[in-house]
């Protein structure tokens, strides 16, 4: 029964010397979460984007291929969030921790992990960029666009989006339990409306040519830029909606 | 003796419901309180909000003199295990007491191992798995094992066998005499946890109807077996919470303490004296809470022939 905690009993257990590092490492207890299917929908979706890409080069179709499927692991990050949140939050309540402290480490738990799927990002398009697209001109992780200032760039600028929807699933996961679905489902619907009606705005002004051209002339690092902005704006809302969530 | 816990008029509201009723306490440090009442009493609300896991509508609460909410300093000291505690998805007992390990500074892992081999805990199957007992047995783990300062044991025995029960009140007793501190325990159980709690809290409708050293309380009756008639001219006129009948003997549990008289009587009539239930006496003052004025007047009565 007992030989699970066999090692060091006498000793005094090494306690994280901060309670926010044991948050980051409750929260890899379930590695499932964090590591295993992150890498599995990266792993998948660059293995079904390969065989595609080998059928259209088979079939004798010239020009290098793109894909969107390597945004597929950041749509996860949602979902990474929201579990991050309903899996564990009840759990650290009842370990005496802060309400701040739980966020701060869900954070660099999600920071973590994200770190981790980039590093695989550029891995793969560095050899991407040896081999010329596997030789045969297929490109998952090397897009151009992003990859304009070179693989660190490219790395932050992934990192950057997938904290981005990590801290979104997040957020609405803690704003479900505070408020319900029905108002919940309320705010989700004012704030697609509120894009359709800068979507209104921009057409009624015929600004679509120039909002295009910012997204170009920003560049991925730019981007990441205002994506970082937004991260940081999430979180702030993150940590005010929970500070009065009760369980 | 200090105290750990002050709560002052402290209310909580509900939509449409008052959980919490303009309840003031002081919790004395190293001592063990029963927090006693019925379903929907407030109990659970009373414990969320002294460690900061539900908030007051009004009203105070210091916890080692500190307001305990997002205050870690306090928080670290404290440890409160829900009746249902959620766990993370698929994990196990064993991850549960390792996160335990992590946070509380005064956690005893030969203890908890110890406990883990009495309530035999399997501690590789997913805790949603686990039966209800089991599920509840973590939690009493990792409230005796963590030896925070200020335990809270909200109903712990859920779906505990009278065994695992046995084992709970063992293990608490012995382990409060080894490493003295503040536990508060809610049950409604009362009977079982008589023996073990020095402090009764009883807590009715969110009003805090009782708050007095388990001894005090049951000073306040007595209860007295033998023959049903010899019995009889004993209680008359006084005020009887409890009576039991089998054949010629009776035991009755009445308010008030015994004279000389009585005592005499009592003797003479091989009348005798048993413990009183608390239980008898926490009912008896939840269905009706003005029992304060039968206290003075039942004192002072005397044997009536």
């Amino acid at each position: 029964m007992s030989g699970a905690f066999s090692h060091d009993r006498h000793s005094r257990f090494p306690r994280p010397r901060s309670r926010t590092i044991g948050v980051v490492r409750l929260q890899f207890t379930n590695t499932q979460t964090f590591v295993w299917v992150p890498v599995l929908v990266l792993g998948g979706v660059w293995l079904i984007t390969l065989i595609v890409y080998w059928i259209i080069s088979a079939s004798g179709v010239e020009g290098p291929m793109y894909s969107g499927g390597s945004q597929a692991p950041l749509w996860y990050f949602a979902v990474v969030g929201a579990q991050a949140m309903n899996l564990t939050f009840y759990f650290s309540q009842a370990m005496s921790l802060t309400r701040r402290e739980f966020c701060l480490g869900s954070l660099v738990a999600a920071a973590i992990s994200a770190v981790g799927i980039s590093l695989v990002f550029v891995l793969l398009g560095l050899i991407e960029q040896a081999t010329d697209g596997y030789g045969i001109n297929g490109y998952f992780a090397y897009l151009p666009w992003l990859w304009e200032a070179g693989p660190l760039a490219a790395g932050l600028t992934y990192f950057v989006l997938t904290m981005l929807w990590f801290v979104l699933g997040f957020w609405f996961a803690i704003a479900y339990k505070r408020f319900g679905p029905l108002i919940l489902t309320i705010s989700l619907l004012v704030i697609a409306l509120l894009i359709l009606g800068g979507a209104a705005l921009i057409s009624a002004n015929q600004a679509w040519p120039e909002v295009w051209l910012w997204f170009v002339s920003a560049e991925a690092t730019g981007l990441a830029l205002w994506a970082a902005a937004l991260c940081t704006v999430f979180a702030a809302g993150s940590y005010l909606t929970l500070r009065r969530l009760t369980t | 003796m200090t105290s750990v816990i002050e709560v002052r008029h402290l209310t909580k509201t509900y939509k449409t419901t008052t959980a919490l009723d303009d309840v003031s306490l002081s919790i004395e440090a190293d001592s063990i309180y029963g927090l006693l009442g019925r379903n929907g009493a407030g109990k659970t609300t009373l414990m969320s909000i002294l460690t900061a896991q539900n908030f007051a509508t009004s009203g105070e609460v210091e916890v080692f003199g500190e307001h305990p909410y997002e205050n870690a300093r306090v928080l670290n000291r404290m440890c409160f295990v829900r009746e249902s505690q959620k766990y993370p998805d698929d994990s196990t007992a064993r991850h549960a007491l390792a996160g335990a390990r992590l946070f509380f500074p005064r956690w005893d892992q030969a203890f908890a191992e110890e406990l883990v081999a009495d309530f035999r805990l399997p501690l590789k199957t997913p805790i949603k798995k686990l039966s209800r007992g089991q599920q509840s047995a973590i939690g009493v783990i990792i409230g005796l094992a963590s030896r925070a300062e200020i335990t809270f044991f909200d109903e712990p025995y859920l779906g505990f066998d009278a065994v695992a029960r046995q084992l709970f009140y063992d293990h608490l007793i012995a382990d409060y005499a080894e490493c003295p501190r503040t536990i508060l325990l809610s049950s409604h159980l009362i009977d079982e946890v008589a023996d073990l709690i020095e402090n009764v809290i009883v807590i009715d409708h969110g009003r805090i109807i009782m708050d007095e050293p388990t001894d005090a309380v049951r000073g306040r009756a007595v209860n007295i077996v033998g023959d049903a008639d010899s019995i009889q001219r004993l209680v008359a006129g006084r005020e009887v919470i409890h009576r039991e009948t089998l054949g010629r003997v009776a035991s009755v549990t009445m308010l008030g303490r015994l004279s000389e008289v009585d005592r005499h009587y009592i003797a003479e009539a091989n009348l005798d004296l048993t413990p009183v239930s608390l239980q008898q006496l926490v009912v008896r003052s939840t269905r009706d809470e003005t029992a304060e004025h039968t206290d003075s007047d039942t004192d002072v009565r005397s044997l009536q022939p």
